[in-house]
């Protein structure tokens, strides 16, 4: 999970900066790097996820 | 009848410019057809100088120091010449450059003891020696990994400083040529500071870049404060001011490739970041979460039902007082970044200094506002996390927008630290004592996007900006370009600097490890960790938990 997610983190990148070279059109470039970026924070959150699933807190308890 | 009026004022308005066009006109025609004169070395002959008795009844009204007298001579034999001015007016120059450039760093260096404060503050008493020298102790760690390597990789390719005499012998960038471009990914010239970089504008660069580092790497204490075994931090502060943020600073200040987006993909003027809402905060940020992940909450930060607890700094004077320190070191951060104060429009630090002040005031008003609203009182800690927070955001576009952007970007900015805190605490469960992550992750990434939404087209240093022409112009001024420039550096802030972050921390956590033990952190670190109290005449208490140090014994 947590491979996963950072994953997805680097792959955002990718997809942001595969946009640049991809075309030279400006549309496509915006599209390209928001699809990236949203895809970069869903990295993160899965990768937060699998964290929390060992948390303290739901071991020990406070 | 009303025709008529129309027709007077239209003629009025006509007479009006005329007549304030005509004066301007002849002086540019005058201008147009007066020869240049040349200044011969004869010319300075005729000049006369204060005498020695004259200077030796003193000079009260200040009339008499700083004269031709004082220009120095390359040979005093044959007098003053023309070469000694010009060169004289080069030096200062530069001199003024160093100096603006050398206070400017100064001012960030004690933001330190700004950050020192407020985390330690914001942190119970039986962790404040060990905050504090956590903040103490960056700086150390920070400069040693700086000097040994993370200059040279983030300044190392850096040439064409002109600001500050050159940079000449920064000159070695490591590229790979892909898809027909050049990716700039890190110098290579600077190590130790040692062969031909020991010149004196490279020492000047070192000690400014030096301290925005620097900063960087504090922000990740308060994330981690209250549990981060002390050798695991310097290690991975160590590998931050190394590795993490000298790699992204090349990539936006060093020649690397987020700079030249302009040059090699036409997107504006590439990625633009002043003063360093990206290269300084989000990468301290975004480190400051990866940590925060690795590590886990504080024990009592949350129930077994996942709702959060708050637990109270201990001395919020000591928070806003820091807050205070901090503003005040912002305006060595922003109108320093010109790195000179002479030529190259660099006039324009007053306009980066009240888009300083204005969006710090914004961004306190804005949390203070929220926090009203929602929770019925104006909250002290959340204030001072405003004034951060709009600091923060107007670092990136300090030097490109207006006083209304400015005050904009700080007011969101200020709003945007209260959801971003709540968002973090309540949905992700991460668990940062002084809301680092947000003050400079969120709203970091925030102030690199405002680049490309508010650069209004007017600042002018010497004509370009990351070798395109003209200045920085955002999305609302035309140039939707820039924004896209401004974003693709948000992702692979996002991407790339917190996926290595987190690598490298993961590493520290497998062989170091990262926490302390639970016993350490209910006792407080102090002890623990550090050996001595902060407060050793006090008996500390942790409500809710009933756990208490008695000390003084």
């Amino acid at each position: 999970m947590k491979a996963l997610g950072l994953g997805l983190v680097v792959g955002g990148w990718m997809v942001a900066v595969g946009g640049l070279v991809a075309s030279d059109a400006m549309m496509v470039r915006l599209v390209a790097a928001l699809a990236g970026l949203a895809t970069s924070l869903a990295g993160i959150t899965a990768l937060n996820s699998a964290h929390i699933e060992t948390a303290v807190w739901k071991t020990r308890g406070h | 009848m009303r025709n008529e009026r129309r027709s007077l004022a239209v003629a009025l308005a006509v007479l009006g410019l005329v007549t304030i066009a005509a004066p301007a006109r002849a002086a540019d025609e005058a201008a147009a057809e007066a020869p240049a004169v040349a200044l011969t070395t004869a010319d300075l002959k005729g000049i006369s100088t204060p005498s020695a008795d004259d200077l030796a009844k003193g000079d009260p009204g200040g009339t008499l120091t700083g004269t031709a007298g004082d220009i120095v001579m390359a040979d005093p034999k044959a007098g003053l010449t023309l070469a000694d001015v010009v060169n004289q007016v080069g030096q200062n120059r530069i001199a003024i450059n160093f100096v603006w450039t050398l206070v400017a760093g100064f001012l960030v260096m004690f933001m330190q003891a700004g950050f020192a404060l407020v985390e330690t503050g914001l942190c119970r008493a039986k962790n404040a020696n060990h905050t504090m020298m956590m903040n103490f102790m960056v700086y150390g760690f920070g400069l040693f990994a700086y000097w040994v390597m993370g200059f040279a990789i983030q300044q190392g390719g850096s040439a064409g400083i002109s600001n500050l005499g050159g940079m000449n012998p920064l000159n070695n960038e490591f590229k790979l040529s892909l898809f027909g471009k050049d990716w700039g990914l890190f110098g290579t010239k600077g190590f130790f500071l040692s062969g031909n970089t020991y010149d004196v504008g490279v020492m000047v660069l070192f000690l400014f870049q030096m301290v925005f580092m620097d900063t960087a790497t504090t922000i990740v204490t308060g994330a981690a404060a209250e549990r981060w075994k002390f050798a695991a931090f310097a290690i991975s502060t160590f590998c931050l001011g190394a590795i993490t943020y000298p790699l992204f600073g090349n990539w936006a200040w060093g020649g690397g490739w987020l700079s030249q987006l302009g040059v090699n993909f036409k997107l504006g003027h590439g990625y633009c970041d002043f003063a360093g809402s990206g290269v300084v905060h989000s990468v301290g940020g975004l480190t400051a979460l990866a940590v925060a992940m690795i590590i886990g909450p504080r024990i009592g930060k949350y129930n077994r039902d996942g709702s959060p607890n708050a637990i109270p700094g201990h001395d919020i004077t000591m928070v806003l007082l820091g807050c205070f320190i901090l503003a005040f070191g912002w305006f060595g951060f922003n109108p320093g970044s010109t790195l000179g104060a002479s030529g190259n429009g660099n006039l324009r630090i007053g306009s980066i200094a009240v888009n300083t002040m204005l969006a710090g005031c914004t961004g306190s008003f804005g949390a203070i506002l929220y926090m009203w609203i929602r929770f019925g009182k104006p909250d002290a800690s959340m204030s001072g996390n405003g004034l951060l927070a709009g600091l923060v955001a107007i670092t990136a576009p300090s030097g490109f927008v207006n006083t209304v952007g400015s005050a904009i970007i700080g007011l969101s900015a200020g709003v945007l630290v209260c959801l971003s805190v709540e968002f973090l605490e309540r949905v992700f469960k991460i668990d940062d004592p002084v809301g680092a992550t947000s003050v400079h992750g969120t709203c970091g990434l925030y102030g690199v996007l405002c680049v490309g939404l508010f650069a209004d087209g007017t600042s002018n240093y010497g004509g370009s900006w990351n070798g395109v022409d003209g200045s920085v112009r955002g999305l609302f001024y035309g140039d939707p370009g820039q924004f896209v420039a401004q974003l693709i550096g948000v992702c692979t802030l996002v991407g790339v600097i917190f996926t290595l972050s987190y690598v490298l921390n993961w590493f520290v956590d497998v062989f170091v490890g990262q926490r302390v033990s639970a016993d350490a952190e209910l006792e407080g670190l102090d002890l623990p960790e550090m050996g001595a109290l902060g407060y050793p005449e006090f008996q500390l208490v942790t409500p809710g938990t009933g756990h208490s140090v008695d000390v003084g014994r």
